[in-house]
């Protein structure tokens, strides 16, 4: 046991300082492009509202569907998953934009808290997991499966919140008649 | 022979630089890892006569010295960690304590292990393993710790990290498939490694270069708390807009 761990350590350790070498990370001249490029991030427009929206909507599908012209439809299909994960990339952009702002604005506080520190990596790496995800769900199954696939969750969701509230309403009306009784 | 051959190349390649770290006065910039190297080379000379004169005797030096060079070369990662995080308290503070995370861990797993024949059943190089492994952990936490601060490195502190990384993770590697008698492809990679270790350090450490200086923080130093509070609302409104988005 402590065999494979300690070669995983230094496996993993191999890995990350090959990167570290070969891309030029921990280089001053590279967090001088990275802030480049995250000034430049802060000057791109953000996805508006209603476009997003779009995306992962079935209406586009059904309309085009009425159609009734399978190579339009086909692309269709193609692009809308173009423009969903370009969406996701953008997205998953802004958050490690937010970290590093976090990051390079606390590195130098003096009453940094651990804590809140863990609290808040938790917090990005759930996000980045779910873009990972998003993005994985998206070239498997296109946007439009994805969107159909997170109203079924919701749907399946309030269905198990519904039937938890009728239950939990029978054991207090149960409890109620036990205690008349 | 060929064991001849890295034994006097690397005492060679340590020796020229010592005698750069000293022109170029790094050394005195960084007197732990030039105190290292030095260390190594006398290590590397008493091990050399000893093999010469006993075999036997060249076994007790061998072990001793490399334990040695164990703590020594600990240090080696304390320099780098208090010279690249001198200019960063909050990150330095993190630091610490990722550090004394994997050492309790390592501690844990140690004592969790320890049946009572553990200790006398374990051979140097089961031991050696184990306290490699905990050094490569610590780096790797290092090294993620100043990925995700962005904290920016020297071109002479990166090439140290690099060098003792990669020397370190390549042994971790090495231990894990050497046999414990004979020289095999493990024992020679083993030796190599350092070799590889040495060029690196070779090529970072030739002459001494600026270290990049952090720009002026304007935050307050008591806006921690506010800065904290912004990232956690900004992050859990982009979960709510990727919500959003599919479900729409």
């Amino acid at each position: 046991m402590i065999e494979l761990w300690s070669l995983i350590a230094g496996v993993v350790l191999l890995l990350l300082l090959m990167a570290v070498a070969i891309k030029g990370w921990l280089a001053p001249r590279q967090f001088q492009e990275r802030t480049r490029a995250s000034r430049e991030l802060g000057a791109m427009e953000p996805c508006p509202e209603e476009f997003v929206s779009r995306i992962f909507s079935p209406a586009d599908r059904e309309f085009v569907r009425g159609l009734k012209a399978g190579s339009i439809e086909r692309l269709f299909e193609q692009e809308r998953k173009r423009v969903a994960l370009v969406w996701v990339h953008q997205t998953s952009a802004m958050i490690r934009k937010v970290m590093r702002e976090h990051a390079e604005a606390t590195r130098e506080s003096k009453n940094l808290e651990f804590s809140t520190e863990i609290n808040i990596l938790a917090q990005f790496l759930t996000l980045m997991a779910v873009c990972w995800i998003l993005s994985v769900a998206v070239q498997i199954g296109g946007p439009l499966w994805l969107g159909g696939l997170a109203h079924f969750g919701q749907r399946l969701s309030q269905q198990v919140t519904k039937l938890q509230e009728s239950f939990q309403a029978g054991v207090l009306a149960k409890a109620e008649r036990v205690g008349r009784a | 022979m060929l064991s001849q051959v890295f034994w006097w190349s690397s005492i060679a390649l340590e020796i020229v630089l010592l005698v750069r770290g000293l022109s170029s006065r790094l050394a005195y910039r960084l007197p732990v890892f030039y105190g290292y190297i030095a260390f190594v080379v006398l290590q590397d000379l008493a091990r050399v006569f000893a093999f010469e004169w006993n075999p036997q005797v060249y076994r007790g030096v061998y072990w001793v010295t490399e334990f040695l060079g164990l703590a020594v070369g600990s240090l080696v990662v304390f320099e780098i960690y208090r010279v690249s995080l001198a200019a960063y308290p909050g990150a330095a503070r993190m630091a610490r304590n990722a550090l004394a995370f994997v050492f309790l861990t390592a501690l844990a797993k140690g004592l969790a292990a320890g049946s009572p024949g553990w200790q006398t059943a374990s051979t140097a190089l089961e031991i050696e393993r184990a306290l490699r492994a905990v050094q490569a952990t610590a780096i790797l936490a290092l090294v993620a710790l100043f990925m995700f601060y962005s904290i920016p490195f020297g071109r002479n502190l990166r090439g140290i990290l690099l060098g003792y990384g990669f020397f370190i993770g390549e042994r971790v590697i090495c231990l894990t498939f050497i046999p414990p008698q004979g020289h095999h492809f493990w024992f020679y990679a083993y030796s190599a490694s350092y070799i590889v270790a040495l060029g690196l350090w070779l090529s970072h450490l030739w002459s001494c270069q600026p270290t990049p200086e952090p720009k002026a923080n304007i935050k307050l130093e008591d806006g921690y708390q506010r800065i904290a509070a912004g990232t956690r609302r900004r992050l859990q409104e982009t979960r709510g807009y990727l919500r959003k988005a599919v479900r729409s």
